[in-house]
């Protein structure tokens, strides 16, 4: 606590010191001889907390809506047929963008055990929503199953466009079907930047 | 400005070059600035808390808001995960506005970000930190035609300003604040044509960086900067010098010139750590001042004032036939203080007989108001692999 006192008040000296920097005032150098600087005024609105920059409204108005019912993939075992680096396969229902699954080559398959048969009838697929993520199509293909042997494919391959105007997220449709284990197949990831499929989130509804 | 503390018996404006003796009464540090500039103020003959003052000049062209191509961020405090820069797009970061977040140029051209606010990483946890990851605040990749000017990078949890393959970049009066492991000031990667002018870094890692992650350096000048290492090397070329592997890779045409060193506390005020198989050459320093060189190493070694290697590092991608380094000159560069009050020795190593160091140039030297007119002055100790090093 202490240390988040000290710098706040630094952030807040050096906001002061420079806004003086911009200050208009005329200055004694030497004796009897003035300077004359320009002089600006700055003053911020009254703030609680750091705010979002109004210059870059919040896109999340335009995200692609997810469906508001259980996740029945979050936090639920899962596995792949593998990863790159850091990047594992539990990152894709842990909840958090900010973390992600990255395949190791191609074709890349993840299964979630849903620990018991839920109707689904909705698969949303999420990277991390910064726009530091540049735009990329992945194909993916969804399959179910009851038993964890047999897999019926509910929505076959198709390109989808990943794209940070709209949440870096797409969501893959299908008629209803009872399914105790999801998988998904990926086959193509335009980015330049990996050699593999990523996900920030896999969701089933 | 005044600053006052009663604890307060003397202070000294850095660097010295500005001529400005405060005054210090009842505890009150007294002295006028007549020009923009960058002002380190140290209180009682301490480096701790010390004081950095940026005297910017006047604002000129400064963006219309209005402007589609323009993110105008007014004074206040702002946060926001990552700004993504495309081109022709300019972000304008007000005086009095802290912004908390990242700004990521990648793939773009005919960019620029400019203002006197700062952008603060302290809320960021280390990018080694479980969950987390580097942010680095202001990064270039891929990009060209990019002008930096004006702000303050304060804190951030890893480097500070980022640049890699990119090309015809400028950084103007940007300060950079950072005590946060892996802090490197001014760090370019396989970069051409940058200029970095009237700059600051005070810095927990290396100050000023080159490396070859992918392709060669080319064309980099850093002129008029100021300089405080915390850690590590103040103007450092390499460790990495050809990360990935490229065909013929080369770092060359790099001028550091009319750098002032505040502090050096760690590691080699000047270095070429040649760890891989690039051909340095043609690296040129001028006139460069340390105020306060005390290089206290790690354990007995990394001490120098002045080192150039070719051999095995950490970063190394190569374990045998490093490069090269030829054709450098450095022409004056004055000591005025050290840590024992001795010349601190100085090293250059080659290889073997195909990867050696050749045609080094030491000329104005001078380290604690004596002139150098020999190798034994500097205390420069070469091994076999070293040819045609001269002092003039």
């Amino acid at each position: 606590m202490r240390k988040e006192r000290v710098m706040k008040g630094l952030l807040r000296w050096i906001c002061i010191l420079s806004a003086l920097m911009l200050l208009p005032f005329t200055a004694i150098a030497e004796a009897g001889e003035e300077i004359e600087t320009i002089v600006t005024i700055v003053s911020a609105p009254e703030q609680t907390e750091a705010e979002r920059p109004p210059c870059f409204p919040d896109p999340a108005d335009d995200y692609i809506p997810l469906p508001e019912t259980e996740n029945y993939a979050l936090g639920k075992p899962v596995i792949s047929g593998g990863h790159t680096d850091v990047y594992v396969d539990r990152n894709v229902n842990d909840g958090s963008t900010d973390t992600y699954w990255e395949s190791k080559g191609w074709p890349a398959e993840i299964t979630f055990e849903l620990g018991e048969t839920y109707t689904v009838s909705t698969v949303a697929v999420c990277l991390n929503p910064s726009s530091i993520w540049e735009p990329r199509i992945q194909e993916i293909a969804v399959w179910v199953s009851e038993d964890g042997e047999n897999y019926m494919e509910v929505a076959p391959a198709e390109k989808y466009q990943f794209d940070a105007a709209s949440g870096n997220r797409i969501r893959i449709d299908f008629d209803a079907c009872p399914a105790a284990y999801v998988r998904l197949v990926f086959t193509m990831n335009s980015s330049s930047r990996t050699g593999g499929a990523q996900a920030a989130e896999i969701c089933v509804y | 400005m005044n600053r006052t503390d009663p604890g307060i018996t003397s202070a000294q404006v850095l660097p010295q070059s500005w001529g400005i003796t405060p005054t210090v009464e009842d505890g009150t540090v007294s002295f006028i600035l007549t020009e923009p500039g960058q002002y380190t103020v140290v209180f009682n003959g301490s480096v701790n808390k010390a004081l950095h003052l940026f005297a910017n000049p006047p604002e000129t062209d400064v963006p219309d808001p209005d402007d589609p191509d323009v993110y105008y961020i007014g004074p206040g405090e702002w946060v926001m995960d990552a700004i993504a820069l495309h081109d022709n797009e300019t972000l304008y970061i007000s005086g009095g506005a802290v912004l908390h977040s990242i700004i990521s140029v990648a793939n773009a051209r005919n960019v620029r970000i400019c203002g006197r606010g700062i952008i603060d990483g302290s809320d960021y946890p280390a990018w080694n930190q479980p969950g987390s990851y580097s942010r680095v605040p202001i990064d270039l990749n891929h990009s060209k035609d990019v002008t930096v000017e004006g702000i303050i990078v304060a804190n951030s949890n890893c480097w500070n300003v980022n640049s890699y393959s990119s090309r015809n970049v400028t950084i103007d009066n940007v300060k950079i604040i950072s005590g946060r492991q892996n802090g490197d000031g001014f760090t370019f990667q396989s970069c051409t044509d940058h200029l970095v002018t009237n700059c600051f870094a005070r810095t927990w890692d290396d100050s000023l960086v080159i490396k070859n992650y992918s392709g060669s350096t080319r064309g980099i000048t850093f002129r008029n900067i100021q300089i405080w290492t915390d850690l590590a090397q103040s103007m450092e070329i390499g460790y990495e010098t050809d990360k990935g592997l490229t065909l013929d890779p080369e770092i060359s045409g790099v001028l550091f010139e009319n750098i002032t060193v505040l502090y050096n506390f760690h590691k080699p005020v000047i270095s070429i750590h040649n760890s891989v198989d690039a051909f340095v050459h043609d690296i040129t320093y001028r006139n460069i001042t340390v105020e306060n060189a005390f290089m206290q190493g790690d354990n007995g070694y990394n001490k120098e004032l002045i080192e150039m290697t070719l051999q095995n590092s950490s970063w190394s991608t190569v374990r045998d036939e490093f490069g090269s380094i030829n054709n450098v000159l450095i022409d004056g560069l004055t000591v005025l203080n050290t840590l024992d009050g001795r010349v601190p020795r100085s090293r250059f190593s080659g290889q073997d007989e195909e990867h050696r160091i050749t045609n080094v140039t030491l000329r104005n030297i001078t380290i604690l108001g004596q002139p150098v007119r020999d190798l034994k002055g500097l205390k420069l100790d070469l091994n076999d692999y070293c040819d045609s090093i001269t002092v003039e």
